[in-house]
């Protein structure tokens, strides 16, 4: 494979060998060099492989001069190695191929005859910059450091414990808390209404009361650009997650959108919404009373899972600084405030009657 | 006396020569950027904060890539010219003169370099194989 010789031809077999051969920068700027010099040689295209290998020998002589100097500093005493240091390297790694001057055994190192050969070359050849600008690397990244206390403003829990240390992490992190379940709906809900403020923007002729607040929609906008989680919506079933709820006010909403706005509406947000449909139908056939804004909950799909929201307690557990989870968070508290008491007095008796069932078994066991 | 003077003169010349040689460094650019050059030497222990050796270095390696190319070419163009006695047609298509491992790897040699390159790369299941048993 050869090159086309000009920078373009060079710059794409570049890139293609940054994928297979090329692991660092610094070789690849190596080989950018060696072709330049190559070039003024005379030669006109290179084999992949060879200018491979000689960036590679390149890079080996940089760094075999600079260990022989150093090891040459360290043999005086020093530390940081001097012009003298060099040339002495210089001498090594010429040896091979021969210098003036190189049987002499006693002469000075500033008129070394490797140093005349350089001196001579620099006035013979032509001078050629580097082709493109090379930062200074490498480039240390800037790590984000977790603030200490005396940062936060936070007491440190303890004496022993000065206030210029980093801060513990919140106690979400590591504490297990049953509102996991909570947070998933929550999750879900902003994806509802994301995908309804969606379905909006597509349907324009369509009169739809908004459901949610636009300042909610811009910030459930933003937490899906800022939360990986939002940002797609997940099919119904996808995920493992504790039931649905769908209030009935926007389920209602949204089938009257469905139905008018099924040919403006995303592939997308239709096949949502046809998931839902069922859970939709199930919605409608129950009597909701939406005085208060009150709604039930779709308790058929996953009848074991058991929580207890009570109304006016907040949820803690928002380890996401997403504030409008917190709002939506006492709405949902607010739905469901009495119309879990019939369906949880059911599930008790249902589970008193296994229970008396599994007894009498027990017994029979033993 | 005499010739410790004369040895002394010799050596000042040494110096100033060598003095004045760096200060002219600074005003050629070498092909081989400085970052790198620092890049690798700092792997390699090297501690100066002179640039004035950085580019010596810089400029002692283009010397060297220089030698190494200049023997390659003379290899390629020797091969040329082989070539060309023989078949006068392919004039116009050898005259790109293309660095080659072979070419590379003779004048390695002389630097010490023992560069072997591959004969074939098996990369393909009819690698080496007789042209007529390939299946394609």
């Amino acid at each position: 494979m050869s090159d086309g010789g000009g920078e373009s031809g060079r710059e794409s077999d570049r890139a293609t060998k940054r994928k297979s051969s090329d692991r660092d920068f610094p070789q690849a700027i190596a080989k950018i060099a060696v072709a330049q010099i190559c070039e003024s040689a005379g030669f006109q295209g290179f084999q992949q492989s060879a200018l491979e290998t000689l960036s590679e020998v390149v890079v080996r002589y940089i760094r075999e001069l600079g260990k022989t100097a150093h090891t040459y500093a360290n043999s005086a005493c020093r530390t940081e190695c001097n012009i003298f240091d060099i040339i002495q390297g210089l001498e090594d790694l010429a040896s091979l191929q021969g210098f003036s001057g190189a049987s002499d055994s006693d002469h000075c190192l500033a008129g070394s005859g490797t140093v005349r050969e350089i001196v001579q070359y620099v006035s013979e050849a032509e001078e050629i910059p580097f082709a493109h600008s090379v930062p200074h690397f490498p480039v240390i990244r800037d790590r984000k450091q977790t603030p200490s206390f005396l940062q936060i403003g936070e007491e440190p829990p303890g004496d022993h414990i000065p206030d210029w240390l980093p801060a513990f992490p919140d106690p979400q992190t590591y504490v297990h808390s049953p509102v996991t379940l909570e947070q998933a709906r929550q999750h879900k809900k902003a994806e509802w209404s994301l995908l309804n403020l969606q379905q909006q923007l597509a349907c324009n002729g369509l009169e739809g009361p908004s459901m949610i607040d636009p300042g909610d929609a811009a910030k459930a906008r933003r937490a899906a650009e800022t939360n990986p989680f939002l940002s797609a919506p997940l099919h119904f079933g996808e995920k493992g997650v504790s039931p649905v709820f769908l209030p009935a006010k926007l389920s209602n909403e949204a089938v009257v959108e469905n139905q008018a706005g099924e040919n403006h509406a995303v592939a997308n947000h239709v096949s949502v919404l046809e998931t839902f449909a069922p859970a939709i139908e199930l919605m409608k056939s129950r009597s909701c009373e939406s005085e208060e804004g009150r709604k039930k909950v779709l308790s058929n799909q996953r009848p074991a899972v058991q929580f207890k929201i009570e109304i006016g307690k907040k949820s803690t557990g928002t380890a996401l600084d997403l504030s409008f989870q917190n709002k939506d968070v006492e709405k949902i508290t607010s739905w469901f405030g009495k119309d879990n008491e019939k369906d949880d007095k059911k599930r008790r008796a249902e589970k008193i009657l296994k229970e008396s069932m599994k007894n009498p078994q027990e017994l029979a066991q033993l | 006396m005499n010739q410790n003077q004369g040895g002394n003169d010799a050596r000042h010349d040494d110096d100033s020569a060598l003095s004045d040689f760096l200060a002219s460094l600074m005003d050629y650019t070498p092909t081989i950027p400085d970052e790198l050059v620092e890049h690798y030497l700092a792997k390699s222990g090297f501690q100066c904060p002179d640039v004035r050796l950085i580019r010596l270095v810089a400029v002692a390696t283009q010397k060297f890539v220089a030698e190494v190319a200049s023997d390659a070419l003379q290899q390629c163009k020797a091969r040329q010219s082989a070539v060309v006695k023989d078949k006068r047609d392919k004039q116009q298509k050898d005259k790109r003169l293309i660095l080659t491992m072979e070419d590379l790897s003779k004048a390695l040699r002389e630097c010490g370099v023992n560069v072997k390159h591959q004969e074939y790369f098996a990369d393909s299941p009819s690698t080496g194989m007789d042209p007529a048993s390939r299946d394609e």
